[in-house]
């Protein structure tokens, strides 16, 4: 490990986009912290762990101790980029008088306080790194404006509710000079988005580190697809 | 005679709607939290004016009041009830507990009150819903940045008062978010812009003459539209 390596940081790294974000950066000679909830179950990260600039954590990013364990375990580690690619969908119950309101709030939990959590334990070690960006993968979903179906309350409103986090740690962390982005990673086939979705992560991966390659300071605060295309809140 | 809802109708915006519309004439339901822990409320002793212990956290209580009001129509349903936590909302300083009680009173009480009085509403004939939201929950306007909370789960309010409008559309209920401005009450404090009967009687206005294209908007409550 040289010393100019560059390092990211991706919470749900065992599978889907998250997965293939690690392998990716990890091919372009970055050290990967690979998040997830179980690590020794993890078995596809397992698979790139020759690679000595992966490391494997445990974290947990609705429990305010794991999150403050990665933050004391990376205290002298720069952090380059931050990915807050954690996410649930909240399963069916989603639909006006159907709705399951235990799991809305474990899904906020998830998809929305998790992304504030790691972000301000971490802020410190971003903001002593070269590129200095958090990102949150946020939905198309999570646009109110072109929000036109009706349903998919849960899901929906925890993406808009994290893309206000966006907005807030973008305002808050600017005089840091930290970037903050809400990327909508496209339909991608992953265990959420199904086996009919458009895109495989390859392509999405491949689309979001270009996105970040192109973000800076001045232009943080955006919600953009894959493709760098703006979304309307 | 037609009838109202409000939620959080103890003091501020939802007292002052209730004193309104009974003043007007409406049959109005004012839903008070804990209702017979606290001193008798003066303004809501008209004979117009029936209160009922409501917490919209309390999906319990909600379906209590509805189940009270069965076959009763409600013409407007204003979810009002809100909360707000200072410098409690700003970064570093939130913890969850508060986060979700904000969540559970701005997001998920307003989605089951609607859920619960649909078939009040439906038998209604002005069939609106009026979310009482803030400008804070703009992802574009500047006002509030930094209260996390309160500003995530007004927008979270907007995302479902939008999806609302198209789910209630084929009931021909209307459903609207409202920024009530900065009015003076215990949440604003005194230093605020409007007072609150400048601003409900400004609202009730607009839901006189709201027409059914303004469903899944974000107004003002002199009637502009706001961004998301």
């Amino acid at each position: 490990m040289s010393e100019q390596a560059f390092t990211t940081v991706i919470t749900g790294a065992n599978r889907g986009i998250g997965f293939e974000l690690s392998a990716q950066y990890l091919a372009e000679g970055w050290q990967v912290y690979a998040c997830c909830r179980q690590p020794e179950a993890a078995s596809k990260l397992q698979t790139l762990s020759a690679n000595p600039a992966l490391r494997l954590c445990q974290l947990d990013v609705t429990d305010w101790a794991s999150v403050k364990g990665l933050a004391m375990h990376l205290a002298s580690t720069p952090v380059d980029i931050l990915i807050n690619n954690a996410g649930l969908f909240g399963g069916d119950r989603q639909s006006f008088g159907n709705l399951d309101y235990d799991r809305w709030l474990q899904v906020l939990d998830v998809n929305t306080l998790g992304p504030y959590r790691v972000s301000t334990a971490l802020a410190d070690s971003v903001a002593r790194s070269t590129h200095r960006t958090i990102v949150n993968l946020s939905s198309s979903m999570a646009s109110i404006q072109d929000y036109s179906s009706g349903g998919g309350y849960i899901y929906r409103s925890s993406k808009t509710a994290l893309n206000m986090v966006t907005v807030n740690l973008a305002h808050d962390l600017k005089p840091r000079g930290i970037t903050v982005l809400a990327v909508d990673p496209g339909w991608v086939r992953t265990d959420m988005g199904g086996p009919n979705a458009e895109l495989d992560p390859e392509q999405s991966a491949t689309g979001i580190r270009a996105v970040l390659e192109q973000s800076s300071v001045a232009t943080s605060e955006r919600f953009v697809s894959w493709e760098n295309k703006t979304h309307p809140w | 005679m037609p009838s109202v809802l409000i939620t959080g109708a103890s003091r501020g915006l939802g007292l002052e709607f209730a004193r309104q519309y009974a003043s007007a004439g409406w049959r109005v339901h004012a839903g008070v939290r804990n209702l017979n822990g606290r001193p008798p409320i003066d303004d809501l002793k008209h004979d117009n004016v029936t209160t009922h212990d409501l917490d919209v956290s309390n999906h319990g209580q909600i379906q209590a009041v509805a189940r009270r009001l069965v076959n009763q129509p409600i013409d407007l349903l204003i979810n009002n009830a809100g909360l707000w936590l200072g410098e409690n909302e700003h970064y570093g300083r939130c913890d969850d507990a508060q986060w979700f009680e904000e969540f559970r009173v701005h997001v998920f009480g307003t989605m089951a009150m609607c859920e619960a009085f649909i078939a009040h509403i439906k038998m209604g004939d002005l069939k609106l819903i009026a979310n009482i939201s803030s400008a804070n929950g703009s992802l574009t306007l500047d006002n509030g940045v930094g209260d996390y909370p309160y500003n995530t789960s007004k927008a979270a309010l907007n995302l479902i008062t939008r999806g609302l409008a198209t789910d209630l559309e084929k009931y021909a209920i209307s459903v609207i978010c409202l920024s009530p401005g900065f009015v003076a009450t215990d949440m604003s404090g005194p230093n605020a812009d409007l007072t609150p009967e400048e601003s409900v009687s400004a609202m009730r206005d607009l839901f006189k003459t709201l027409g059914r294209d303004a469903s899944g908007t974000f107004l003002r409550y002199n009637g502009q539209f706001l961004p998301w």
